[in-house]
């Protein structure tokens, strides 16, 4: 498997995708469309039409044998920049009188644009069929090396927003307790407006003023800042390489936003320059295994290729690659990569 | 004969032992013996002081039975309301939450906090023997502030403020208090109604919370007890609506009750009230009036019949003349019942 940009002939898979992604990743739209102006600007980004901030690096992650797409996942260069990005804030009042003996500290959601600015990840989706063999590892740390590359491209801190806790039936109790009141319509669609990219509504329709969190329902106040159990997996892999929850949540359903410095990624941090030799007794990377494995990137822009090899191939400053290695990283020896392991060491490791 | 007059030290202990005997809480008189010197003190001071006076003054009126030296209510009035400090309320308003894109409306009602009513002519401190709630005794109590206004318009606001009694329930919760003030006070809501009367104010300042409090985010029951009264003030709405005041945006931060104003001037007591000599007499009948004298320091009120007619002087009964303190030729007010 590896991962390259997206190219304009893959718009019929993308939009089986996102027809099989369901609600909850609303950067996904079902809508042929907007997918369409999607893959349009992907495709505008890297070719460098685009200003910077304007730019969506979308990758498509493809299986060499059938050159079938397996996943996608994206880096956001700049968010709020061509719309608004909002957010609440979990910030506190405190409320104190020592005449009567009161020190109330309360949780309150601040509505805020603070996180304009930072570059994202998202829109990761990894088709069923292949949600084995470190694929989803693969799909989504191979963007840390894009970033490691280009760090100019992109802004100081890096943020994933977390899909929200909801119930089996879907239900988000934040959405109940708080956003139903003022948009007066399913969680569902306000979620798909989002996707389409439909910004303005939220402005038009959400609460302006500052919420205090006991105000709202027992178990929204649970919600807030709570990931799906689905989401719990992903969110480890993001803690693992450095990111932390930031004190913003999802306006819709109280997800939580993790977030780091580009700099401080482990997989950014870690990464190093190797000299490629081509070889065809490398070992081959065992993917059942955790362990062992490196990301590999080609350091090329326009034709950027990640893909996962044996980390015993490394020696040294020379990185062993076999002939259908190389090209798929569409690299030749003498080329220089960059790699890093594709788990941080555990600390049972030293 | 049932009179108003103006409160005195010697009526502590009754007015402790009113306080105890009535169901309904009096916020303004503090169930604390000093706290309640302390009103009185400065109701003194306010009666003695000179029709120029400026600035807050705080006047507290009991009802008296004379044939038995009975205490049987008090009421009063603050010339402004805080008395120098915010006087706070939620001003019940709305944001429109409209998108003409997705065909959605929503008008959300929301309580931002308010110090508008600062300053205005404030009646409280009513308290009545439970035994006189329903006569006419109740509105002799409440209206002779009126009348006491209408001698001394200068001194008061033109525009009159009430806070009505919210819900609550026999056990003492109150279901708005809970919704809101209980998460930034953290005490139920008769400790808070009770720091209220016996604190320094700044506690309010200190604890009541700063943001706009979005209504349907509220429990059910707490947004249907917005602006409504407590069925035990039902009698003094009544009253107050009769005189001429209505419910306004403005509810209390507490217990969500409604705040009433009226125009001072275009209220029903000042608008009929009549000012002229008295002439005792021995001659009964007519129609119940309000009768009070005009004196500041030594002000009385009480019901009486009287004859109205055209002329400087008015007959009253020599009884009533009596009990008001007046002897022939002195200034009276009356105003129908």
């Amino acid at each position: 498997m590896y991962i390259r940009p997206v190219a304009p002939t893959d718009i019929d898979a993308l939009c089986t995708m996102a027809k099989n992604s369901g609600v909850g990743v609303t950067t996904l739209p079902d809508n042929r469309q907007k997918m369409q102006a999607k893959l349009d600007k992907a495709v505008a980004s890297f070719n460098k039409e685009l200003p910077e901030k304007d730019r969506l690096y979308l990758f498509a992650m493809i299986d060499p044998a059938t050159d079938e797409i397996a996943g996608i996942c994206a880096l956001e260069a700049s968010i709020g920049h061509d719309d608004i990005w909002y957010n609440y804030h979990i910030g506190k009042t405190v409320h104190a009188s020592k005449d009567i003996g009161v020190h109330k500290i309360t949780k309150t959601l601040y509505l805020s644009n603070d996180l304009t600015g930072s570059s994202e990840i998202c829109t990761l989706f990894l088709m069923p069929d292949f949600r084995q063999n470190q694929n989803g590892q693969l799909l989504s740390k191979s963007r840390y090396l894009f970033l490691a590359e280009f760090q100019e491209l992109f802004g100081r801190d890096i943020i994933a927003e977390m899909r929200g806790f909801s119930d089996e039936a879907g239900r988000s109790p934040v959405w109940e307790s708080l956003g139903r009141h003022f948009f007066q319509m399913e969680f569902s669609d306000a979620d798909y407006l989002t996707g389409l990219g439909n910004k303005a509504f939220i402005a038009e329709l959400m609460p302006k003023f500052p919420i205090y969190v006991p105000m709202l329902s027992k178990d929204a106040q649970e919600a807030i800042g709570k990931v799906h159990p689905d989401t719990e997996p992903a969110l480890s892999m993001l803690k693992a390489e450095g990111f932390d929850f930031n004190g913003y949540v999802d306006i819709f359903d109280g997800g939580p936003t993790v977030s780091a410095r580009v700099t401080n990624v482990r997989a950014v941090k870690d990464s190093q320059l190797y000299t490629v030799a081509v070889q065809d007794d490398t070992p081959a990377p065992d993917l059942t295994r955790k362990d062992g494995l490196s990301l590999v990137s080609n350091r090329q822009f326009e034709n950027y290729r990640v893909s996962l090899i044996n980390t015993a191939a490394i020696d040294g400053t020379t990185l062993h690659l076999s002939t259908a290695q190389a090209r798929n990283l569409q690299v030749a020896a003498g080329d220089s990569v960059r790699a890093v392991a594709l788990r941080p060491r555990r600390p049972s490791d030293d | 004969m049932l009179v108003v007059r103006p409160s005195n030290f010697v009526d502590l202990t009754s007015i402790e032992r009113l306080l105890n005997a009535t169901d309904a809480r009096v916020t303004t008189l503090p169930k604390d013996r000093d706290k309640l010197s302390e009103k009185i003190g400065q109701s003194d001071d306010a009666f003695k002081s000179g029709v120029d006076q400026e600035g807050p003054a705080s006047f507290l009126f009991v009802l008296e039975d004379t044939d038995n030296q009975t205490l049987m209510g008090t009421s009063g009035i603050d010339t402004e309301a805080g008395g120098g400090y915010p006087f706070f309320n939620y001003r019940m308003d709305a944001v429109v939450h409209a998108s003409h894109h997705l065909d959605v409306s929503s008008k959300v009602p929301v309580l931002f906090l308010s110090h508008e009513l600062t300053g205005k002519t404030l009646l409280r401190s009513f308290s009545i023997d439970p035994e006189h709630k329903n006569s006419e005794a109740f509105d002799l109590l409440s209206r002779a502030r009126l009348l006491f206004m209408a001698c001394l318009p200068e001194r008061f606001h033109r525009e009159v403020i009430i806070e009505i009694q919210g819900i609550f329930d026999d056990k003492g919760d109150c279901p708005f208090w809970d919704a809101v003030g209980r998460h930034f006070f953290g005490i139920d809501f008769n400790t808070a109604d009770y720091y209220c009367s016996v604190k320094s104010k700044t506690f309010m300042s200190e604890l009541i919370p700063q943001h706009p409090i979005y209504v349907p985010l509220l429990p059910e029951v707490a947004q249907g007890n917005i602006g409504q009264n407590h069925e035990a003030a039902n009698r003094a709405c009544q009253l107050f609506y009769r005189e001429g005041f209505s419910k306004t945006v403005f509810i209390d931060p507490f217990d969500g009750g409604p705040v009433l104003t009226g125009e001072l001037n275009n209220l029903f007591t000042l608008k009929q009230v009549r000012h002229k000599k008295a002439r005792p007499s021995d001659v009964v009948g007519g129609l119940k009036y309000l009768i009070s004298n005009r004196s500041l320091s030594d002000f009385r009120c009480t019901i009486g019949t009287l004859v109205d007619g055209i002329g400087e002087t008015i007959r009253i009964p020599e009884n009533v003349a009596e009990a008001l303190n007046v002897k022939e030729g002195d200034p009276i007010a009356y105003a129908p019942l």
